[in-house]
């Protein structure tokens, strides 16, 4: 379990994330949403160990602060937004990178075609030869995110659950391989494993979170399942736009719903 | 959408044979290193007999193999000198100075996340440069208690600190979040290049006659005059770095997904990158004690290496150095044989070679990326 209590985060002069506490459970899918600006990213940075906060996060009951990064490692990997690269790295190379603290949980010699198996899961098969750069940004960003499945193969690692935090993971991608990925990371949760991630999308996350967490102006404003988090009231309030919650549109404009794909 | 690939088995298959998997080029990163291992073994035999003095390449080995005591009469007296005395620790420290400019350009490279990061390009080579400099100039007076505490030592030490102190004001000033950006380290390298180069103008100014012909050779670059005891004094502080760096590779390999991805990977990346910049400064430090500024070895070697091997540094790093010491001893034979019985200093075969090189990576980049 992760769990996060009177977390705060000052940036320069201003604070961006106040007093935020939260629970995200091993086996669940937590999505944290939220307007532009809300906090959502920098929370991420802070449990993620790239910022100074106040309050106290926990892994697994440790403290982030008493953890080395090696340790951190082998407990949770991080899907950042996007990544740049100066060197012309094969896609496989890079997806290899994950295996850096040797924590796959994933024996020897599986180790070794494991790039080449988290390829193929994100639908890649096939691209490991190509240079990183030359594919599109939809095409890195799930190379990215196989390299991070990689450092996190096993879901449990000795008894303990391991996470993925995943930074809006299917922003550039289309509705195919955005359902693709949510569903990898449902499998994790399903396995074992705590999985949280940042999305826009109201329907995907609707579809796939366990748990969803609301931020808006640096506080958590809500944590609940989508039905009961996901309100006219809310969406009013936090995204100060008025939607109606399950509203069809007119007969003849068309709309598609992630959620008639599955089942 | 089609149910089959939303049900895509968590985990395929395993063990899909022998065949090397597409973009692996760890193979071919082996056979290379190999390859450029035994390339530098004949360079250095090549260099060993080519010269002024013509001493069989058969002649030479077996008066390797007996050793210098031995009474052979394979080689003349003069021959043997000239090899033992001579061409020997030339050809050892230039070898080791080629590797030390290799890998200290390849780690600055990946520490700085920019392929044309250079120790001789950003003013970390000029800031060793002015340590040496201010040994040599200052030594009798201001810098006395310096050359007592550390002697022989005394000016690849004062060289490390100048290329130390360089390189760290440079990441303060060209690094911003782990992100540095190309034009302002170049910049950034112009500026505290020429701030070198205005204090070594003012203490050659208070130079004396003997001091000047040292320093002229500064300024130019050169492996003449090498032996035994520069080998002595510089040697440990090259042979220190090269035998840290093949432990950076899996840390700068990180390093290229930037620095909060690196720290996510499990690197301590605040320390990883003390010791990286402390190996820069060695390795720079002391090649420029011994040989002055040799430039473009440390950008031309890895960038050439990666068009073949790609950019992974565990194998980056050990081909870099091998690559780097066999290109600097064959630019040494150019520079003592195409004039000869005079000799080139080797810093202006470097740049003759090198500088249109960094123009065409500069050209070959600049669609890439916005300098």
């Amino acid at each position: 379990m992760i769990s996060l209590s009177d977390v705060s985060v000052v940036l320069g002069r201003k604070a961006i994330i106040k007093e935020a506490s939260f629970n995200a459970q091993a086996g669940a899918l937590t999505v944290i949403v939220g307007p532009n600006g809300s906090g959502k990213t920098t929370l991420m940075r802070a449990l993620s160990g790239d910022l100074p906060f106040t309050g106290r996060i926990t892994i697994n009951g440790h403290s982030l602060g008493h953890l080395k990064p090696w340790q951190m490692a082998a407990m949770r990997a991080i899907l950042p937004q996007s990544t740049s690269l100066s060197f012309p790295f094969t896609v496989r190379e890079i997806v290899r990178l994950g295996l850096t603290s040797g924590r796959s949980g994933a024996t020897h010699d599986v180790a070794e075609n494991l790039p080449d198996e988290a390829l193929a899961l994100v639908d890649l098969a096939g691209f490991g030869g190509r240079f990183y750069q030359e594919l599109s940004g939809g095409e890195q960003q799930r190379v990215q995110l196989a390299r991070v499945l990689c450092q996190v193969w096993q879901p449990v690692l000795d008894g303990q659950p391991r996470f993925l935090f995943l930074d809006e993971p299917v922003s550039s991608l289309d509705i195919k391989h955005q359902l693709i990925i949510m569903q990898i990371a449902h499998a994790f949760a399903t396995r074992g494993g705590g999985v949280i991630a940042i999305l826009h999308d109201l329907n995907l996350t609707s579809m796939y979170a366990d748990r969803v967490v609301v931020m808006h102006g640096g506080r958590i404003d809500s944590v609940g399942t989508p039905a009961e988090v996901l309100t006219d009231d809310r969406i009013l309030r936090v995204y100060e736009c008025a939607l109606k919650v399950g509203a069809l549109p007119d007969k003849h404009v068309p709309f598609v719903l992630p959620q008639s794909a599955v089942m | 959408m089609s149910e089959s690939v939303l049900m895509r088995p968590a985990v395929l298959r395993s063990g899909q044979g022998k065949t090397r998997p597409e973009g692996d080029r760890s193979f071919l990163a082996r056979g290379v290193i190999v390859l450029l291992g035994l390339a530098l073994l004949a360079t250095m035999l090549f260099s060993l007999t080519a010269g002024a003095s013509d001493a069989s390449v058969i002649s030479v080995i077996s008066a390797l193999v007996r050793g210098a005591s031995s009474d052979n009469n394979v080689l003349s007296l003069r021959d043997s000198i000239i090899i033992w005395d001579i061409r020997l620790p030339r050809i050892i420290l230039g070898a080791m100075i080629g590797a030390s400019l290799a890998v200290s350009g390849a780690v600055m490279q990946g520490l700085f996340r920019n392929p044309l990061a250079d120790p001789g390009i950003v003013g970390v080579s000029a800031g060793a440069g002015l340590g040496a400099v201010s040994v040599i100039v200052l030594g009798g007076t201001v810098l006395a208690p310096f050359i007592a505490t550390f002697s022989l030592f005394a000016l690849p030490v004062a060289a490390f600190i100048g290329a130390l102190v360089f390189t760290l004001i440079l990441y303060a000033v060209a690094t911003r979040r782990g992100q540095t950006s190309i034009a302002t380290m170049l910049l950034a390298g112009i500026a505290l290049g020429a701030m070198a180069m205005a204090y070594i103008g003012l203490l050659t100014f208070l130079a004396d006659d003997r001091q000047l012909r040292d320093l002229t050779f500064w300024t130019l670059g050169s492996l003449a005059g090498s032996n035994w005891a520069k080998m002595a004094t510089a040697g440990p502080f090259i042979v220190l770095a090269l035998l840290v760096s093949p432990f950076l590779g899996r840390g700068l390999n990180a390093l290229a997904l930037g620095e909060a991805s690196a720290s996510h990977l499990g690197i301590p990346v605040q320390r990883f990158k003390r010791v990286a910049i402390i190996v820069v400064a060695a390795a720079t430090g002391a090649s420029v004690a011994v040989s002055g500024g040799i430039g473009f070895v440390g950008v031309v070697v890895p960038h050439l290496l990666r068009l073949v091997i790609g950019p992974d540094h565990r194998y980056l790093l050990p081909a870099s150095a091998l690559l780097g010491a066999s290109l600097l001893l064959l630019a040494d034979a150019v520079s003592r044989t195409i004039v000869a019985p005079s000799e080139l200093p080797i810093g202006i075969v470097t740049a003759a070679v090198g500088a249109p090189f960094f123009l065409w990576i500069l050209l070959r980049r600049r669609g890439i990326v916005d300098l």
